[in-house]
């Protein structure tokens, strides 16, 4: 008897402090780091400040905000919607490090499901951080979920509804901000940042959205904008200058039976144009190999490779993989064309802004052993 | 050969050796596998990873043990008895159109929860002591519960791994109820003949009169059923208005609780400790699962399995995924549909993508009758008294074969039948 109370004691101090180190990494996971805005930045706000109820909580997120000297159009940047896809919020973080804006406003969530990028996945194996050496010194940034934090928000139901079409979909896809929009003012956490967003595009009268995505190579809308009918024009004339520039990207119309996306319901209940761009990320793929910090940056998998030469992906796969710096440089450069595209076709409310990287600067003039975060970093402060 | 196909076979020795050599629980084996695995793949014992993929069954666990607490009160309130006694009577005369119903109220709580657990810890087990009353063997029993809560699972109108498979390519879940319905009904009349029908041809109720406990029901009445009746309503609720979302584990409770004031009176404590002695190794084998495969993730030994399934020639893809999408469903069938079902679905796309998807979540669902997990089969053993869930297995083999045949025929003749059956 006085045996089993031993063992047991001593069990109980190893669960003791396997929690508490668990705990601790885990609360660890709420540092997001720190972003150096260029100096064109006019204010940060909140996102509460359209939407008081989510003040405080962890899907209240920052915007930065760049205006010109001169009135012109509004745009909005999304990085950050699911966590696990890095090339978003790497691109609107690089954009707010570097942007100089002249004509307009520019307004920047590097993370718009905050919650989301405050835990990882269970047997998805993430990396919990990436590391980018930049101008200043070693930069760390988070690698998240696509979801929301179960902390925020649990227990997930069997079948999520999404609220204003009735659609159903699998209930882990309830804490996926990007089948919640438009929101829902007394929704679930994740349903009301998207409303807050909803909100703010309303408020502030943004006519250009953009959403930045990463995909599984295996998935057939990769290397893609998706459009609102109504952006369609600009997205085919922003898609030619695209190609010009060697970049292979398909113009995908939003199905109109596909319900809570931004490129959808966005388009559907404010008067902005939203555009989704996607990437081809094999970290957050089924088909890959070894998970970690490496593969997230540099893209590069034996297990794709394979896939590829089997015709399972949508994307070219070879040794090279898809490296941090050609996902990025691909949003951004996307981001400039379809923002002069936008500018031709509603010449009373331009945008006009520079030092962003051009795919160009950021990829193609890189070397192939600085692909993989060194590069990038040389944009990064 | 390969550094993941190494860690790969020294997880799995270390998990047989931990079974069948050390006589170690099956959980704790799963447990040392993964950390062996991370050891030989070079990353330590990586608490962190341990931990976070202990945590993607949270809910399972939560609904399996509320679920054996429900169980427990609905046996002790003498509510099992009234029910059992009270079916046999009406349906006697009637074995088959019986057995059909008996497997369709098996089925129910699967088709609104989409868990194959739920309805088998509470349909199944109400129903248990009805089919060995009807003098159905404890084993037929047990594969018709367990084959009735898989099939529920699939069946319309809630099917979890067809939305995880079809989501994978961003399919809505629109136009699947009929094919699914295809998919399931036909089966399970089928099972429930096939296992019972010889048993009950010759059902004489004089003879079995005897044998039933009518005392619950003459002593507290109706009343005995409020659980039960609380526990459908509170789940048809949670299906029709969204808003009101309790979820299984609340409902269970909520009904437990109040199963405890309409019988004979019960020790809530020492029945939730009983339930929850029960199911506890089934727990730490879903604790210890999904350490397994978060290692196996973090050292692409994941990766490597499921591009050697893809990779086999067009004319092995079918034998590929009905080998392979069951077997990784030992570890979830959730994780198989996401994981295996999606690549194969891809790999399908000239077929009809909705009545493959749903024939994929059909043949992902046997994954909830493979050993370790085999959470439907362990727990219908558990419900009718069976020590050795492994010969409920064995059992359901041909079943399990005519399942993957009945999915593959309609992937195989989707195109043709998909303007008659996918209604959008």
């Amino acid at each position: 008897m006085k045996k089993q109370y031993i063992s047991a004691s001593i069990l109980m101090i190893l669960i003791g402090v396997i929690c508490f180190v668990s705990g601790k990494n885990f609360l660890s996971l709420k540092d997001l780091g720190p972003i150096y805005p260029s100096e064109s930045l006019t204010e940060v706000k909140m996102l509460s400040d359209y939407f008081d109820d989510i003040k405080g909580s962890n899907v209240d997120t920052e915007i930065y905000v760049f205006k010109g000297t001169t009135n012109g159009g509004k745009v909005l940047i999304l990085g950050g919607t699911h966590g696990n896809e890095p090339s978003g919020y790497l691109s609107a973080i690089t954009i707010i490090e570097n942007i100089k804006v002249d004509v307009g406003e520019v307004f920047v969530i590097p993370y718009t499901n905050h919650s989301g990028m405050t835990h990882n996945d269970p047997q998805e194996a993430s990396p919990q951080y990436l590391h980018i050496e930049a101008k200043n010194g070693l930069r760390t940034f988070r690698y998240g979920s696509r979801a929301s934090n179960p902390i925020d928000q649990w227990p997930d139901p069997d079948v999520y509804i999404h609220a204003s079409s009735g659609q159903q979909l699998s209930g882990s896809e309830t804490r996926n901000i990007n089948r919640a929009y438009p929101g829902k003012i007394n929704g679930t956490p994740t349903e009301k940042a998207a409303f807050a967003i909803t909100e703010m595009i309303k408020k502030e009268d943004i006519n250009l959205t953009f959403d930045l995505h990463e995909a599984s190579p295996e998935y057939p809308v990769i290397n893609a904008t998706v459009s609102h009918e109504k952006g369609m024009s600009i997205a085919a004339n922003g898609m030619f200058e695209i190609q010009m520039k060697g970049i292979e990207m398909s113009l995908e119309p939003s199905p109109t039976n596909l319900h809570g996306l931004t490129h959808r319901e966005l388009g559907d209940y404010t008067e902005t144009i939203p555009l989704l761009m996607e990437t081809a990320n094999a970290s957050q793929g089924r088909l890959r190999g070894k998970t970690n910090e490496e593969l997230a940056l540099t893209g590069k998998d034996d297990c794709y490779v394979k896939s590829a030469n089997l015709g399972f992906l949508y994307v070219p796969y070879d040794e090279k993989g898809h490296p941090i710096e050609e996902r990025v440089a691909r949003h951004l450069q996307g981001i400039q064309e379809y923002i002069k595209a936008y500018n031709d076709e509603y010449p009373n409310k331009q945008i006009i802004s520079n030092n962003i990287p051009t795919y160009e600067e950021l990829f193609i003039n890189a070397k192939e052993e600085e692909l993989g975060g060194k590069q990038l970093g040389k944009f990064l402060y | 050969m390969s550094i993941e196909l190494i860690i790969f076979l020294c997880m799995v020795v270390t998990f047989v050796a931990g079974c069948f050599l050390c006589k170690l629980p099956v959980s704790i084996s799963m447990v040392l596998s993964a950390i062996i695995g991370a050891l030989v793949g070079g990353y330590g014992i990586p608490l962190r990873h341990l931990v976070e993929g202990m945590f993607s069954y949270v809910d399972t666990i939560l609904t399996i043990s509320t679920a054996m607490i429900f169980m427990k009160v609905i046996q002790e309130s003498g509510c099992l008895d009234a029910l059992s006694s009270g079916i046999i009577k009406h349906f006697h005369k009637h074995t088959n159109i019986l057995l059909c119903l008996i497997m369709l109220v098996i089925m129910f709580p699967g088709m609104i929860t989409g868990s194959s657990t739920a309805a088998v810890l509470s349909a199944g087990s109400i129903m248990a002591p009805v089919l060995i009353l009807m003098g159905i063997p404890k084993l037929e029993t047990a594969c018709i519960i367990s084959l009735g809560g898989i099939l529920g699972m699939i069946a319309p109108p809630v099917n979890i791994p067809a939305m995880i498979i079809g989501g994978g390519i961003d399919i809505p879940y629109v136009g699947f109820e009929l094919p699914l319905a295809l998919l399931t009904f036909p089966l399970a009349f089928l099972f429930v003949i096939m296992f019972g029908r010889k048993y009950v041809k010759k059902l004489n109720y004089e003879e079995i009169k005897s044998k039933l406990n009518n005392e619950p029901m003459e002593k507290y009445g109706i009343r005995l059923y409020i659980p039960i009746i609380l526990a459908i309503v509170l789940m048809l609720i949670n299906k029709l208005v969204p808003s009101f979302s309790l979820g299984m584990p609340l409902i269970f409770l909520i009904s437990a609780i109040v199963g405890l004031f309409v019988g004979k009176k019960i020790n809530f404590l020492k029945i939730s400790k009983d339930g929850i002695q029960t199911v506890l190794p089934v727990l730490g084998i879903l604790m210890g699962v999904g350490m397994f495969i978060q290692i196996m993730t973090l050292t692409g030994v994941r990766g490597l399995i499921v591009t050697s399934c893809i990779s086999l020639p067009e004319s092995l893809l079918y034998i590929a995924m009905s080998i392979s999408i069951p077997l990784f469903g030992a570890v979830s069938s959730f994780g198989a549909s996401s994981v295996l079902g999606v690549p194969f679905l891809l790999a399908f796309l000239s077929q009809n993508q909705i009545i493959t998807a749903a024939s994929i979540s059909l043949i992902a669902s046997l994954g909830d009758m493979m050993p370790p997990t085999a959470l439907a089969g362990i727990f219908a053993a558990q419900i009718v008294g069976i020590e050795k869930y492994t010969t409920v297995l064995k059992k359901c083999i041909i079943p399990a074969i005519v399942i993957i045949i009945w999915a593959i025929l309609f992937i195989i003749i989707s195109p043709q039948i998909a303007p008659f059956i996918v209604i959008k």
